[in-house]
């Protein structure tokens, strides 16, 4: 069983890593010309799509807010105190990240048939994120 | 309060300073909000397959590659133009096969055969419509696959196959890529709105660009 400091500083490293990933992506969508897309052109395509931004907001934006949120309540939950609602909290956002990944997997596999390298790996990150959340939840009981 | 959490804590603002700060940097020198750029490209109207007339106030060229998921995705796009501006528009279609992708050339001279019999735009369609089954096959089966749409299409099967097997697209292709090449477009699909290049964040803005061009010429 993973240690609870142990979890919560492996959410830290990566929802840093997702914050990178998810601010190379905004910036890359606020440039002309390419995405940098690893692997095939399915980045261009999705960009391109209608359903690149959620409610006006870029999902690329939305990725930084998540990647933020888990980054800085890993940072308060260090302190043990309010741990409880702080897993609550982890584990509601970090639920809120995967569904939103599930939602614009389907729609690449299915709408809009492309496949973004960078929006697959952020989704993969958010699926560890819940995973190391519910161990630590474990921990409680 | 732990010495950890002053650590994450650094870390992560200087995390988030790095990131913001570079972005702010980088996209300061790459900003432009107008959809149209303001150099006119000198680009050969003569060629290139069409539809609408060729008196249409708007011409938007397309430089697009077969293969291209991007292609794919701006083809309802233009389609709905040509259904908004039928008689103001001409859309002009040209071959850029992007070198990575195993179809690109091959499609092109195929759309060429077909056009050749007067149905390039079914054919166009039709590519684009299967184009995830054809990009998984190997070679043998794609040319297979080829000639089905062939078939489907009602075209000379023969003909079909010459241009696929003999390369008698190849000049037409290669002065398309020529033309990409002088006037410096390297990625599909590029659009221009009468000569100018189009930078799309959506394909919304191929509307947005066809718009303020009407409004110019009224």
């Amino acid at each position: 069983m993973i240690s609870s400091s142990l979890s919560n500083r492996l959410i830290f490293v990566l929802s840093l890593f997702g914050l990178f990933v998810s601010s190379f992506l905004f910036y890359e969508y606020n440039l002309q010309g390419s995405v940098i897309c690893p692997i095939g052109t399915g980045c261009d395509a999705v960009r391109i799509s209608s359903y690149s931004g959620f409610l006006g907001i870029s999902i690329p934006f939305l990725g930084i807010l998540f990647y933020f949120a888990m980054a800085i309540l890993s940072v308060i939950h260090v302190q043990k105190t309010f741990s409880n609602l702080l897993l609550q909290l982890k584990l509601v956002i970090s639920l809120c990240g995967v569904g939103f990944g599930v939602y614009l997997t389907f729609l690449e596999i299915f709408v809009i048939k492309a496949i973004c390298f960078w929006c697959v790996l952020s989704f993969i990150l958010s699926c560890i994120i819940l995973l190391l959340v519910i161990l630590d939840r474990r921990n409680l009981y | 309060m732990k010495k950890e959490t002053k650590w994450l804590g650094v870390i992560l603002i200087s995390t988030l300073i790095l990131l913001f700060g570079s972005m702010f940097l980088f996209t300061r020198s790459n900003s432009s909000k107008a959809v149209a750029g303001a150099t006119v490209s000198q680009i050969d109207y003569s060629k290139g397959q069409k539809i609408g007339s060729d008196s249409a106030k708007v011409k938007v060229v397309e430089f697009s590659d077969f293969q291209c998921q991007a292609c794919l995705v701006a083809k309802p796009f233009i389609k709905k133009l040509r259904i908004i501006y039928p008689d103001q528009v001409q859309f002009i279609y040209r071959y850029l096969p992007t070198p990575g992708h195993l179809y690109g050339r091959q499609t092109a001279y195929l759309a060429e055969a077909a056009g050749e019999q007067g149905k390039f735009w079914e054919m166009h369609d039709k590519l684009f419509e299967t184009q995830t089954q054809w990009t998984a096959l190997a070679e043998a089966d794609a040319a297979d696959f080829f000639l089905g749409l062939a078939r489907e299409l009602d075209l000379d099967e023969n003909k079909v196959k010459q241009a696929l097997e003999e390369d008698i697209f190849k000049s037409k292709i290669d002065d398309d890529i020529a033309e990409a090449d002088r006037i410096e477009i390297d990625s599909v699909p590029t659009f221009f709105v009468n000569g100018r290049k189009l930078n799309l964040k959506s394909f919304d803005d191929l509307n947005t660009a066809v718009v303020e061009e009407l409004k110019k010429n009224e």
